[in-house]
């Protein structure tokens, strides 16, 4: 059977040495696998970390096998009270104990943060904690303001800059002023490419609120549009926008990476 | 004049925003409520689960929201309309409901409509009996690529039709160490994952619709079934569903379909027009115009969405139906029967 995790760590490490200097990923067991190779292999400390959570086709998929969002949660909890993370744990309980979604929220982003950092080492960096785009965006549409603010306040706590990633940029942006939310302190992570792929509501609209922000804090993904554009169409689009921090790109060959990321290297000078 | 132009009824046009109370808090009925927030012309009213527990958690996230735990405590809410996106096997029971105790008279209902045909069709003249807009949500209707495949199937882009072919794939029980009753209480790979493809089907082929279409063949192999169909005009297909396939860690439906002056072959991400003399001609959803208003989770929940709630809006009928997508139901049931018999 082929080492999955080894592979991908094998990728990040290409990439790594061809100019990338950060991993995204989504927290699962094979990605936290894949930082154990990347620290193993003595890399990780070269690596911003930029994890995002939850894993939410993950956890709809394993929703869907335990018989939905209430099995879910059992087995969930039961994950957390076998990884012995008494903090977790106890803010679990309070949340369960009065419904509270705060605590609820608190106590997942505990347990997900202790499993990234025993997987990392002491010196890894995690400079942003993103927020999945399921997440933020039903949040973002249900209007609730507080969980981003305890969410930032949480984040910020840990010693991370808090993160959103979304499909929604300029909704999340318009948002985010009206409730006083300090764009200074976060991180953006939204599709940014030449053709508009997932650019909503349109690429003009994003263009603009982008223009608009006080900082770059945006990280540009989906930048080839789900392989619609090669790597050099991609970066001529990004390399013209203002207030763009970084650019995530996924990779799955070595020769890709490479590519990928010496054309990055060449394009995005900052 | 197309069933999807015509009016409910002669009522006039409203403009006040549709009020909506949703019934069954899982993931899909988060989704919807997300997104009915959003829609300029809905307003999220009211929800409802029978989980005590879910309700008190759902009663400090959405302030300003409703929240009961019994359908006919929506009763007097004056809603104009209920999604109900709680597991199949309650949807008939929820639709009699609000029905019955004249709760709304605009429904959408995930799909899909019912746990067996008997009861989508009850579903259906009790949506005939009281009018109204009634919908279910087979949401690749609203896929740009499935659009697109209809309209160049309408104007005959491959001539007569011939055969088809038609999968459902996804990773979703791919671990057995998932719970194996779970499929079944979600009602097995048909109900649960092949209704895309059946529903795409009907849609595509309107001569499946009919009462004349026959089950020719159907086996089902743990989390998989296949079967194929035939009907009075000579159209074959064959179905391949599962969902226990490898590398579908997102759910695909596609069809390749044999005219006779070319292929159609359509997924959830691509097109490609095959003509026998002229070059072929490749859409991906990059080219069909995609975005929209709101993301979340796919476009197509959106679109979904919107068209739903304008059709009550405007006293429109909106498609598919409950009489249209009880066919769906119908199919099931004789592939399911079909598949038992055959051991």
């Amino acid at each position: 059977m082929p080492n999955h995790s080894g592979h991908a760590a094998d990728l990040v490490a290409a990439s790594l040495e061809n100019g990338a200097n950060g991993f995204m990923f989504s927290v699962s067991a094979t990605t936290l696998s894949i930082l154990e190779e990347l620290d193993q292999m003595g890399v990780i400390n070269n690596l911003g970390l930029y994890p995002i959570v939850p894993y939410a086709y993950e956890y709809i998929r394993l929703a869907n096998q335990a018989g939905g969002i209430p099995g879910l949660a059992k087995r969930f909890a039961k994950e957390v009270a076998i990884s012995g993370n008494l903090r977790a744990f106890a803010m679990g309980l309070r949340g369960i104990a009065g419904m509270d979604p705060t605590s609820l929220m608190k106590a997942y982003l505990t347990f997900e943060i202790s499993r990234v950092k025993s997987s990392i080492g002491k010196h890894a960096e995690v400079k942003s904690m993103f927020l999945h785009e399921v997440v933020t965006d039903i949040a973002l549409a249900l209007n609730l303001d507080w969980l981003f603010k305890s969410y930032m306040d949480f984040v910020m706590k840990l010693g991370f800059t808090p993160g959103f990633n979304t499909g929604n940029f300029s909704h999340l942006v318009e948002k985010f002023r009206s409730w006083n939310i300090d764009l200074h302190r976060l991180t953006i992570a939204a599709p940014f490419n030449k053709v508009g792929f997932q650019m909503n509501p349109s690429r003009g609209a994003c263009e603009k609120t982008l223009e608009s922000i006080p900082e770059p804090n945006v990280i540009a993904i989906s930048v080839l549009a789900a392989g619609y554009l090669n790597v050099r169409e991609a970066i001529e689009y990004i390399a013209a926008l203002p207030n763009v921090r970084g650019v995530a790109i996924g990779v799955s060959k070595e020769s890709h990476a490479r590519e990928s990321f010496r054309i990055l290297r060449e394009n995005l000078k900052t | 004049m197309t069933s999807s132009g015509s009016l409910i009824r002669g009522f006039a046009c409203r403009h006040d925003p549709v009020k909506v109370g949703v019934v069954g808090l899982g993931k899909m009925g988060l989704l919807h409520s997300s997104i009915l927030n959003v829609l300029p012309n809905a307003e999220l009213t009211a929800a409802c689960d029978k989980s005590r527990t879910l309700c008190r958690f759902f009663r400090k996230l959405l302030k300003g929201v409703r929240i009961v735990d019994n359908v006919e405590k929506f009763s007097d809410l004056d809603l104009d309309a209920i999604y109900v996106t709680a597991p199949i096997r309650f949807h008939f029971l929820v639709a009699k409901t609000v029905y019955l105790k004249t709760i709304a008279r605009n429904l959408f209902v995930e799909k899909t409509l019912a746990w067996n045909h008997e009861e989508a069709r009850k579903m259906s003249d009790l949506a005939d009996q009281f009018g109204g807009v009634n919908m279910v949500g087979y949401l690749r209707r609203f896929a740009v690529t499935f659009k697109k495949a209809r309209d160049l199937l309408a104007h005959e882009a491959i001539g007569k039709l011939t055969t088809f072919r038609a999968y459902a794939y996804s990773s979703d029980f791919l671990s057995s160490k998932g719970n194996p009753a779970a499929l079944s209480s979600r009602g097995g790979v048909l109900r649960d994952l092949g209704c895309h493809a059946i529903d795409l089907a009907l849609w595509f082929f309107e001569d499946l619709q009919t009462d004349s279409v026959s089950i020719t063949s159907a086996t089902r192999t743990g989390d998989s079934t296949r079967f194929t169909v035939e009907n009075a005009h000579g159209l074959q297909g064959e179905f391949e569903v599962s969902c226990s396939r490898e590398n579908y860690r997102m759910a695909e439906v596609g069809f390749s379909i044999q005219g006779s002056e070319g292929m159609i072959e359509v997924n959830d991400d691509k097109l490609e027009l095959k003509s026998s003399d002229k070059e072929s001609i490749t859409w991906y959803r990059h080219d069909l115009k995609d975005n929209v208003p709101y993301w979340l989770g796919l476009p197509e929940y959106y679109r979904e969405d919107s068209y739903f709630i304008e059709s009550v809006a405007k006293r429109r009928r909106a498609d598919p139906s409950f009489d249209c997508a009880s066919k769906t139901d119908r199919i099931i049931e004789l592939v399911t029967h079909g598949a038992n018999a055959r051991g």
